[in-house]
């Protein structure tokens, strides 16, 4: 039977090209637009380290001035980023299992003289103490990390991004190589696959879509080079400084932690820990303002930090207003259709066929129009990502992680088609089947 | 005439309803959204648009990075600078320690008083050299530029004091109530005394996005190595070709940095401004396609009708209406589904912008943009409408005789 109904669709579907192209089209183009915004919004606004969002946590405490808050827009939160020696305190609580302290610094990563003539880049590196890598699972295709040990030293170790290996020694395996960072000669011990994460969840400052940094570097190099922050630096309080260890004295804030907190009991004794230090240091006259000390997961930080923006969702409404009147569209001109061919159903309907038959026929129809409006649909979403990412994914805009066309948005393309051709296709075939035969029959 | 013409017409629309109040619906949609994108679009246009101050299509960056041993920071940005001076087609170039327009930079606090008590002015500011109003472009409406005998050395802490200021006439306002403040004197963080030098009329200055973009100060000062930005402002129309000899001839001419980038004012412009111009792009394009599909669906529903009443307009033509009266009945019919679309878009509009108001802090929907979609939206319905209301004057009244 539903081979029948096949054959009287495509029938039906050729009488009339121009406007079975229209609504074919309408379709194709409302569910293209709401699978490019859906794409794009839920990479802004996923979590890109979800299996890990119950363990870790960045600490936040409220070290600013007394007068007024960090963020006047903001005043419920803490400073984004921590203190020299906060974040030294915080780190070293031994409280969590993994914990890490980091910024980002600048500096020119050159070749030595046994890889040959490279061009010099110029390059940021994450200056960061040893757990980053395994707390934030951060893949590597040749080598590892670092240990504590190296922190302290500091030992000259370097872990690369993929692209930095690629361009200095061609893509192979580099540990136990050395290269140059600022003049000083570093060991390779690790090269990253690549790794995207979007957002930049572990410092969403200066860019949450930017690409990660392209080398990392132990934490200790920080206080021996006197390595300034490539990030933000802000500070409230007057302060006359004279000296890098004045600098690191201040009240300036400019670094971010992370600790990983495996169940409900480490973080409470972490919470405790972080209100028994700050109310030791409220004694000796540091942090005047109401008690704030946070420890946030990763989707509250990124709802703290507002990484979506506000046109995303907004870009997402206006797609669904538009695949509305691009449904309500196809409803009108299948409506219109099929009572202009009332006559046929109404002889159909004398000769025996039930509202049923007359339903499922006129269903399969609208359903075999939308199926085709739905596969166009996808194709043009899918090249107009294409043409999205072509146009504005680089390292310098960020955006590379987000126009992928990945299971999540086929899933929704799916949903969006089934949806669509049930919406499109019920009501003007339950119209079709309600009527009366002898009404059209006896007109004629 | 036409109260007469409208109720027949009104009868048999609300006898056969669906298909108008289809239409009418997308009607609705089209112009809630018509209305608020296009109020948005004119907001983001307007915010590109804004007079930057700085002659922006005529300037270059240039960013250069020391990073072997034996550079000389200040014996090269001097050897540099020269060079660029003294190339034909070069108006000014300055030391600068950061791009306008291009979402970095640095700002501080000033004060009123030397205890640096009450509310605070930021100042977003930059340094530069003698060569820094030139090379910006930016125009100077009172006192004078920088000496080059003020400009203090580099100074990675900027632990000391700088003693003067160049500012905008915004800032100026903000801090002496008057921009005319050649002379006055303000205070930073330390308390320590800035006198204001000079005054710019307008300036832009980091982050395109903050309410205080042209609170600017220009500050004497070489900013620290190793990293020396370049702002170099040519004569018009020779940018592009001193920004190619500028690459080249820094990277060969001292191998212990590297010439990081070599690139246009506008291209920071631009970048900061992305967001904005992706979000005028993507409206503009839905709505003008939602304009299309709206127009096609009322096209291709009149069409249907005239069709399914051929024989109804043939046996109205049979008793003695003339074609204009056949076109004068679909345009009206398709005015009133279009009228009553817009009374619901209308009200939908005005919705939609509130909520737009309230979870975004945009103003609030201006009314003369509703009354402009509502004029737009009779219009596409009118020419939709147009072809179908013609073919139906055509038809004759002999086939309201024949039997089809």
């Amino acid at each position: 039977m539903m081979g029948y109904y096949f054959k009287l669709a495509t029938r039906s579907l050729a009488r009339n090209p121009g406007i079975t192209a229209l609504m074919v089209l309408a379709i194709a183009l409302g569910i293209a637009v709401c699978v490019i915004t859906l794409t794009v919004h839920h990479g802004m606004s996923s979590n890109p380290i979800w299996w890990k969002s119950d363990r870790l946590y960045t600490v936040t405490l409220d070290s600013w001035d007394p007068e007024r808050p960090a963020d006047e827009k903001r005043p419920a939160l803490p400073p984004p980023d921590l203190t020299w020696r906060d974040a030294e305190a915080v780190t070293r609580s031994g409280i969590p299992p993994r914990a890490v302290r980091m910024y980002k610094a600048t500096g020119v990563l050159s070749a030595d003289e046994t890889t040959g003539a490279v061009r010099p880049e110029r390059v940021l590196a994450r200056v960061t103490t040893a757990d980053f890598f395994a707390m934030f699972d951060v893949p590597f295709r040749y080598g590892g990390g670092w240990k504590s040990a190296a922190d302290t030293g500091p030992e000259p170790v370097i872990v690369l991004s993929a692209k930095m290996n690629e361009h200095f020694f061609g893509g192979a395996d580099s540990v136990g190589r050395t290269i140059r960072w600022d003049d000083r000669e570093y060991r390779v011990i690790g090269v990253l696959e690549h790794w995207h994460p979007a957002p930049k969840f572990y410092d969403v400052n200066n860019g949450a879509f930017d690409d990660p940094e392209e080398i990392y570097i132990p934490f200790g190099w920080a206080e021996k080079l006197e390595l300034r922050s490539a990030g933000n630096t802000n500070c409230w309080k007057p302060e006359d400084i004279q000296s890098v260890a004045d600098f690191l004295r201040s009240e300036c804030v400019w670094l971010q932690v992370w600790v990983e907190l495996p169940d409900a009991a480490a973080r409470e004794r972490m919470q405790a820990f972080l209100d028994s230090y700050v109310a030791g240091e409220r004694r000796s006259g540091r942090f005047q303002r109401p008690n704030n000390n946070r420890l946030t997961n990763v989707n509250q930080w990124l709802a703290d930090n507002e990484v979506v923006g506000n046109d995303s969702p907004l870009l997402v409404a206006l797609a669904f207003a538009f695949l509305a009147v691009c449904l309500i569209n196809t409803v009108g001109l299948l409506l219109a259709k099929f009572l202009g061919n009332a006559t046929v159903t109404g002889v159909r309907r004398a000769l025996g066929a039930s509202r049923r038959q007359v339903f499922l026929q006129h269903l399969t129809e609208a359903g075999l129009l939308a199926s085709v409006g739905a596969v166009l649909g996808v194709v043009l979403a899918g090249a107009g990502l294409w043409g999205l990412r072509i146009m504005y994914a680089s390292p310098q805009t960020g955006f590379t992680g987000l126009m992928h066309v990945n299971g999540w948005s086929f899933a929704i393309t799916v949903a969006l088609a089934i949806g669509t051709s049930l919406a499109a296709g019920l009501y003007p075939a339950w119209r079709i089947g309600r009527l009366a035969p002898a009404v059209y029959l006896k007109s004629q | 005439m036409i109260a007469r013409d409208i109720r027949p017409i009104l009868s048999a629309l609300i006898r056969n309803r669906t298909g108008a109040v289809l239409v009418a619906l997308q009607v609705a949609i089209a112009l809630a959204v018509l209305v608020n994108a296009v109020y948005i679009v004119k907001q983001r246009v307007d915010k590109v648009g804004r007079p930057t101050g700085i002659d922006i299509g005529n300037i270059f960056m240039v960013s250069s990075v020391g990073f072997a041993a034996g550079y000389d920071h200040a014996a090269t940005t001097g050897t540099d600078l020269a060079w660029l001076r003294s190339l034909p087609g070069v108006r000014a170039a300055t030391l600068s320690s950061g791009i306008p327009l291009s979402g970095g930079g640095s700002s501080n606090t000033l004060y009123q008083t030397a205890e640096a008590k009450g509310e605070g002015t930021p100042m977003n500011y930059f340094y530069v050299d003698e060569g820094g109003v030139d090379a910006l472009g930016v125009r100077l409406v009172a006192g004078r530029n920088f000496r080059a005998d003020e400009i203090l050395p580099e100074d990675p802490l900027q632990h000391e004091a700088v003693p003067s200021v160049i500012m905008t006439r915004a800032l100026a306002k903000a801090l002496f109530g008057t921009g005319n403040a050649v002379g006055r004197v303000t205070y930073d963080g330390l308390g320590r005394p800035v006198t204001v030098i000079g005054v710019i009329e307008h300036m832009q200055g980091s982050w395109v996005d903050w309410d205080k973009l042209d609170h600017v100060g220009l500050l004497p000062r070489h900013d620290a190595g190793p990293n020396a930005v370049y702002l170099v402002r040519t004569v018009p129309g020779q940018r592009d070709a001193i920004m190619k000899l500028a690459e080249e001839h820094l990277a060969a001419s001292e191998p212990r940095r590297m010439v990081q980038y070599v690139r246009p004012l506008d291209y920071y412009r631009d970048r900061s401004y992305q967001g904005d111009r992706n979000m005028a792009i993507f409206l503009v394009t839905v709505t003008a396609l939602l304009g299309c599909v709206t127009a096609l669906g009322i096209f291709a529903l009149a069409t249907f009708n005239v069709n399914v009443r051929t024989r109804q307009i043939g046996t109205r033509r049979a008793v003695g209406a003339r074609k204009a009266d056949i076109v004068r009945y679909f345009m009206v019919e398709n005015w009133l589904v279009t009228t009553a679309g817009v009374v619901l878009g209308a009200t939908l509009a005005l919705g939609v912008g509130f909520v737009l108001s309230r979870a975004y802090q945009l103003p609030r929907l201006d009314l003369y943009y509703l009354a402009g979609g509502v004029l737009a939206l009779w219009a596409i319905g009118q020419f939709a409408a147009w072809q179908p209301a013609r073919r139906a004057a055509k038809i004759s009244p002999s086939v309201a005789t024949r039997t089809v």
